[in-house]
């Protein structure tokens, strides 16, 4: 297993320069599919997953560990957390308006805005599932990249020294059927 | 001409399915599995479905590759001196033996590609409904995003808080507090 540093990272001038050139085209890509996902195929759900695929593709350029530094822990969560917030906001201003829960046209006969239930279901694509979506894969890979932290893993190889710690308790187990089949060749 | 590229793709996503489950090592596996993602939504465009095939293509052959390779990345990759799995030979008899009933019992029943007359498309209460009235109702002309966020947006919310509690799950299996 890993120590914290950032130990998967090798610069590879190929690599950085490719993604150089093709992260802007997939993070316009995305936010079109996103943006124009009303009218076109698409949607914010695959376009929210393009933007934040982006983001890892940049990662795996240029190290984990800077992309971390760059993307703080407070961004990520508000992405996350705000892309619920706006998908409850608008469901919950739908009732306030009298209607129920997410019934956009009550913005176009109270608040008398045009095309309301076009605006409303875009900003739940846009301001709400593109975020959840973008945000949970760049997290996702952030936790998975930083794995346990050491003191637990430590803590957890002394308290049950037979028992499988962490990931090398599965390499482990694959480990027996193999020697098995091994003497059975 | 189609005809051909439709079994091209078939045999392609079935050849490298077989290939996920048969490659013993971790790393091989993870790479013949995004090349079936990869055919997988070509043959999801190939059957009008575009919406489905930018999701495998983004999820599938995107995300979760990312996801394994970090993930051996962390872990120990066990060696091995076989490139392939044993084969199970009952094991493939009985699979083998249910696939031939299944696509001998199933196939000659379903409908063409674009059959007209296909109960799915042939259906004025349901498909044609949002077919004709998605853009008066919602002023949109995805039907599949009309479906998704406006006639069934509760289901939406549903999911995407979901994928909320996916992103929270990770920080406790790990027992992390913050993402980054």
């Amino acid at each position: 297993m890993a120590d914290p540093v950032d130990d998967t990272y090798t610069e590879s001038q190929v690599i950085m320069t490719a993604v150089k050139i093709i992260a802007p085209f997939t993070l316009t890509y995305g936010l079109f599919m996103t943006f124009h996902g009303a009218d076109t195929p698409g949607g914010s759900f695959q376009g929210g997953a393009i933007i934040g695929v982006t983001i890892l593709m940049l990662a795996f350029a240029f190290g984990i560990e800077p992309t971390r530094q760059w993307l703080k822990n407070s961004v990520l969560v508000g992405l996350v957390a705000g892309g619920v917030a706006v998908f409850v906001g608008v469901g919950l201003a739908a009732i306030a308006l009298g209607g129920n829960f997410l019934q956009y046209d009550r913005f176009e006969t109270v608040l008398g805005i045009p095309d309301g239930t076009k605006w409303g279901m875009e900003a739940i694509e846009i301001g709400g599932i593109a975020l959840i979506v973008a945000g949970v894969v760049v997290t996702l890979f952030f936790a998975t990249a930083a794995g346990f932290p050491p003191k637990l893993r430590e803590h957890n190889g002394h308290s049950r020294r037979n028992g499988p710690s962490d990931g090398s308790g599965g390499v482990a187990t694959d480990a027996g059927p193999d020697s098995v089949d091994g003497g059975d060749d | 001409m189609t005809f051909a590229v439709a079994y091209t793709l078939a045999f392609f996503v079935i050849i490298t399915a077989v290939a996920t489950a048969m490659f013993r090592d971790v790393l091989s596996a993870i790479v013949v599995f995004g090349a079936y993602s990869l055919g997988m939504a070509i043959i999801y465009t190939f059957l009008l479905a575009p919406d489905v095939a930018m999701t495998e293509a983004a999820i599938g052959a995107g995300v979760t590759t990312i996801l394994l390779l970090l993930t051996i990345a962390r872990t120990t990759r066990p060696t091995s001196d076989r490139t392939f799995e044993r084969v199970n030979l009952p094991a493939v008899a009985v699979v083998g033996g249910f696939l031939v009933v299944a696509l001998v019992g199933i196939l000659p029943e379903m409908y063409e590609i674009g059959d007209p007359g296909a109960p799915v498309w042939d259906n004025a209460q349901v498909t044609q409904y949002y077919l004709h009235n998605t853009y008066s109702d919602t002023g949109v002309q995805n039907a599949v995003t009309a479906v998704l966020a406006a006639y069934r947006g509760f289901d939406t919310f549903g999911e995407a808080v979901v994928v909320f509690a996916a992103g929270i799950s990770v920080l406790i299996v790990l027992k992390r507090e913050v993402f980054a």
